[in-house]
């Protein structure tokens, strides 16, 4: 009779830690399905650079540096993404992608403050709509990675709650993911907090 | 067999399926303790005891714990899965390691796949499935889904690799109807409950092992270790057999419904015959697969065709039936070619010559109530064709906005701007600061060219955004459910349109973001819901005609049609609340009583001969609400224009 007891008791705690192992790898296969949008989105991003430094090749010829600058960090952060993607929450991948991501950012500011000097490259139609396409892309990154974000927090909490956080682990999630913020995020990231009603 | 029988009978189907496991559980319970008593009185005798005293020696109560034992494990094993896959068909694909292709994607092959998925699920009315990659070369797919709202589909990598579109539409349409039969509820159901079963052979290796570990009663532990062992996966061979015997016979239907939704047999039979000719088949090497083989389009594990273990029939006898007349050669897998197959233009004037031929006859079919309620959950006549055109109808920039998590929330708020100037500018300005950055930009964007659709290709739009939606994570999508309502309240009322457009988002992606309602179907007749019958078809009614005395004659029509007493109530403007409370208890109608009930409505709606904008989308919105799929043919040709 003991024994009975023991093998049903034994079955419901052997069933509930693989729940728990299940839900963990269900939550980490959601945040990584959820950067594969940011993996899109930023893609993009990264196409549409070289047409625009192209079309401001034409206009701007004296500013090599500025432009080569651009290129030469938008190569970086595709090289960044191509190791966060296949390592989605990293700490080490998030952390590069987001830095090679800055250095972009700053080298497409630094284009942009330059661009000023040039109001028939602004006024080219071409550009106009590369750049329109580049902020809404931007915008799309932006909206992407709050999602991702959501997901890996949902996993984190759950991996540090209890009871999962004693099989954790065990089950090979011995870390929390990485979550993935691009220094423009304050702006951005405007989105109005939640209320849960 | 229509849609609400093959609902109705996959609804029985469970219940002898539960019945069976009954059965079966009962005849395990019996078993293990016929072992239990072997083994202890072979012990028993071992120390010199007789057969019988070792037997009396043990208390009576003993065999009830066993029972006990037994069938809570049983049942713990079995509730396990059945919690384990409670988010319904993604929880599939994920087990099997399957990758979600996103709606933007701009590979060709993938964005072709999305494309055949999108059109058959416009086509049969259901909002469109999530597609997602298992990267297998075998050719295969499946489908998997406790409902419509949940379901997805599974594609390998080698299918998109080697079949061409009209294969792949083949395929495709073959998966879409065991969504719509409900077999993929069926088979969710099937795994849980066999789980249960090869739970006690499991168990029963567990303790064989133990017992050889354990020095006291170690031989009696392997000996009823061993029993277990039997019982459990003798259990789970007669399982699977039951197993196998309903995919076997649900393949062929299946088979034959794609060729009824494509009208091309050679695109399914061309499929098979690819899978005869590739070396990997359709086997599936993850070992998840085994699990859920009666889910694949084609048999997944390798095992002798024609025994009874066999989750699908012979590809052979597969092929035969849709070509009598086949030669019996398989096809040597070829990659075809991916670029130009892809386009969505090419291909229209691809498929089988007299798809558009029927498109034009169709105008001239009559449309009557008895036809729109038998088209619900098929895809027949010209549906495929007609689903075409309106996807084609709809500009490609509103289509890539479709497709676009991000976008795909500006399309539905733009849909959702008022006409009127003074109050589309508060709304604007609410977007501005309640939505993300961009979001409002991207309004302003689409905006013309929403304003310019109609309401059934806006309706459509929306089927099509979907599993775009299905990206946002919870928080985004809590939040963009509220931008909605706040939207659509607006102007401090909600109009037929705003209504149809928050039912078809709630229907389709609650269930995907706060988990699925489980309804079960118990109202056995019209007559114990006239009330609500009664309200809603006077709603219907009053919206259409603008003459009282019509409105009562439609209102006669469809009454008579559902054999109901009630007086007609003119509804003088949309009240939304009463339409939900109705449904709501119209829903709880049981799937064969559901058609009388979308007849009585067609009736009111086609009184006066035509179906106009509002009755078009009204009963997109009923129907959608009492979980009746509606092919797009029924309400489609009318002419209709951007009303309230």
């Amino acid at each position: 009779m003991e024994l009975i007891i023991i093998l049903v008791v034994a079955a419901i705690l052997g069933f509930w830690i693989a729940a728990i192992y299940n839900k963990l790898v269900t939550l980490k296969n959601r945040f990584e399905n959820a950067f594969a949008q940011i993996e899109v989105q930023l893609k993009r991003r990264y196409d549409l650079i070289p047409n625009l430094v192209e079309t401001a090749k034409g206009y701007m010829s004296h500013e090599r540096e500025t432009l080569e600058a651009v290129i030469s960090a938008r190569n970086q952060a595709m090289a960044g993404l191509q190791t966060a993607a296949d390592a989605p929450g990293d700490p080490s991948a998030m952390q590069g992608l987001a830095g090679a991501e800055g250095l972009l950012g700053s080298a497409m500011g630094r284009l942009n403050v330059v661009m000023e000097a040039y109001p028939d490259l602004k006024a080219n139609q071409n550009m106009m709509q590369l750049t329109e396409e580049l902020t809404t892309t931007e915008n799309k990154v932006a909206f992407a990675r709050q999602g991702y974000n959501d997901q890996v927090t949902t996993y984190n909490i759950y991996r540090q709650s209890f009871p999962p956080i004693l099989f954790a682990n065990l089950f090979g999630h011995n870390n929390d993911a990485e979550l993935l913020e691009f220094e423009d995020s304050t702006e951005i990231q405007a989105a109005p907090s939640i209320s849960f009603t | 067999m229509n849609f609400f029988e093959a609902q109705d009978k996959a609804k029985r189907k469970t219940g002898q399926l539960t019945l069976l496991f009954g059965a079966a559980v009962f005849a395990l319970v019996l078993l293990t303790n016929i072992l239990v008593a072997l083994a202890l009185g072979f012990t028993g005798t071992q120390a010199g005891l007789s057969f019988s005293q070792t037997l009396a020696s043990i208390p009576a109560d003993s065999w009830l714990w066993i029972s006990f034992g037994v069938i809570g494990i049983v049942t713990v094993a079995s509730l396990y899965k059945y919690m384990s896959i409670q988010a319904g068909g993604r929880a599939i694909a994920e087990a099997l390691g399957g990758t979600l292709i996103h709606q933007n994607i701009r590979d060709p092959k993938q964005r072709q796949l999305l494309n055949v998925v999108e059109e058959m699920a416009v086509a049969s009315g259901v909002a469109v499935p999530p597609v997602y990659l298992i990267n297998e070369s075998s050719i295969n797919a499946f489908a998997a889904g406790f409902g419509i709202d949940d379901a997805v589909i599974g594609i390998n990598q080698g299918t998109l690799d080697c079949l061409t579109r009209a294969e792949l539409q083949g395929v495709v349409a073959h998966e879409f109807s065991h969504i719509l039969n409900g077999d993929t509820s069926i088979n969710l159901r099937l795994m849980a409950i066999l789980h249960g079963i090869l739970f006690i052979g499991m168990l029963g290796y567990a303790l064989g092992r133990a017992g050889g570990m354990s020095r006291r009663n170690g031989l009696a532990l392997i000996a009823i270790g061993f029993g277990l062992l039997i019982v459990g996966y003798g259990g789970t061979f007669f399982g699977n057999m039951i197993k196998a015997a309903v995919s076997r016979q649900r393949e062929y239907l299946a088979d034959a419904s794609a060729v009824q939704f494509t009208r091309d047999p050679s695109g399914i039979a061309d499929a098979l015959k690819k899978i005869g000719g590739a070396a990997a088949g359709s086997t599936m090497t993850h070992p998840a697969a085994a699990e859920i083989s009666h889910m694949f389009f084609g048999a997944a594990t390798v095992k002798l065709a024609s025994s009874a273990m066999a989750t699908h029939p012979p590809l052979e006898q597969r092929i035969r039936a849709i070509e009598p007349n086949w030669n019996g050669l398989f096809t040597e897998s070829s990659t075809p070619p991916a670029g130009p197959g892809s386009s969505r233009q090419q291909q229209r004037s691809g498929t089988t010559g007299f798809a558009g031929l029927s498109g034009d006859t169709a105008v001239n079919t009559k449309v009557t109530p008895e036809t729109i309620a038998t088209h619900v959950g098929t895809l027949s006549d010209n549906s495929l064709g007609k689903a075409q055109q309106l996807i084609a109808g709809v500009s490609a920039g509103l289509t890539a906005a479709a497709h676009d998590p991000f976008e795909a929330r500006a399309l539905i708020y733009a849909m959702l701007i008022d006409s009127e100037p003074k109050l589309a500018q508060d709304q604007m300005t609410f977007i501005q600061h309640e939505a993300e950055t961009g979001v409002a930009a991207t309004v302003e964007r689409l905006l013309p060219e929403v304003l310019q659709s109609d309401h059934c290709h806006l309706l459509t739009l929306l089927e099509m955004s979907i599993p775009a939606l299905k990206e946002l994570s919870r928080n985004q999508y809590r939040k963009f459910s509220q931008n909605t309502a706040r939207l659509i309240t607006a102007d401090g009322h909600v109009a037929v349109f705003e209504w149809v457009l928050h039912r078809l988002l709630v229907k389709d992606l609650h269930p995907h973001f706060e988990g699925p309602q489980n309804l079960h179907g118990r109202i056995k007749t019209i007559r114990k819901v006239e009330d609500e019958a009664a309200t809603l078809l006077s709603i219907l009614a009053s919206h259409s005609d603008t003459d009282a005395s019509r409105q009562l004659a439609a209102y006669t029509a469809g009454a008579s049609t559902l054999g109901i007493q009630r007086r007609f109530i003119q509804q003088h403007s949309f009240d939304y609340e009463q339409m939900n409370q109705s449904l709501g208890k119209l829903r709880q109608l049981k799937p064969l009583v559901k058609p009388i009930l979308i007849k009585g409505c067609a009736a009111t709606i086609l009184a006066d001969g035509q179906v106009s904008a509002t009755e078009g989308a009204l009963i997109q919105g009923i129907a959608a609400t009492l979980d009746c799929p509606l092919p797009p043919s029924i309400y489609a040709d009318s002419t209709i224009t951007r009303a309230g």
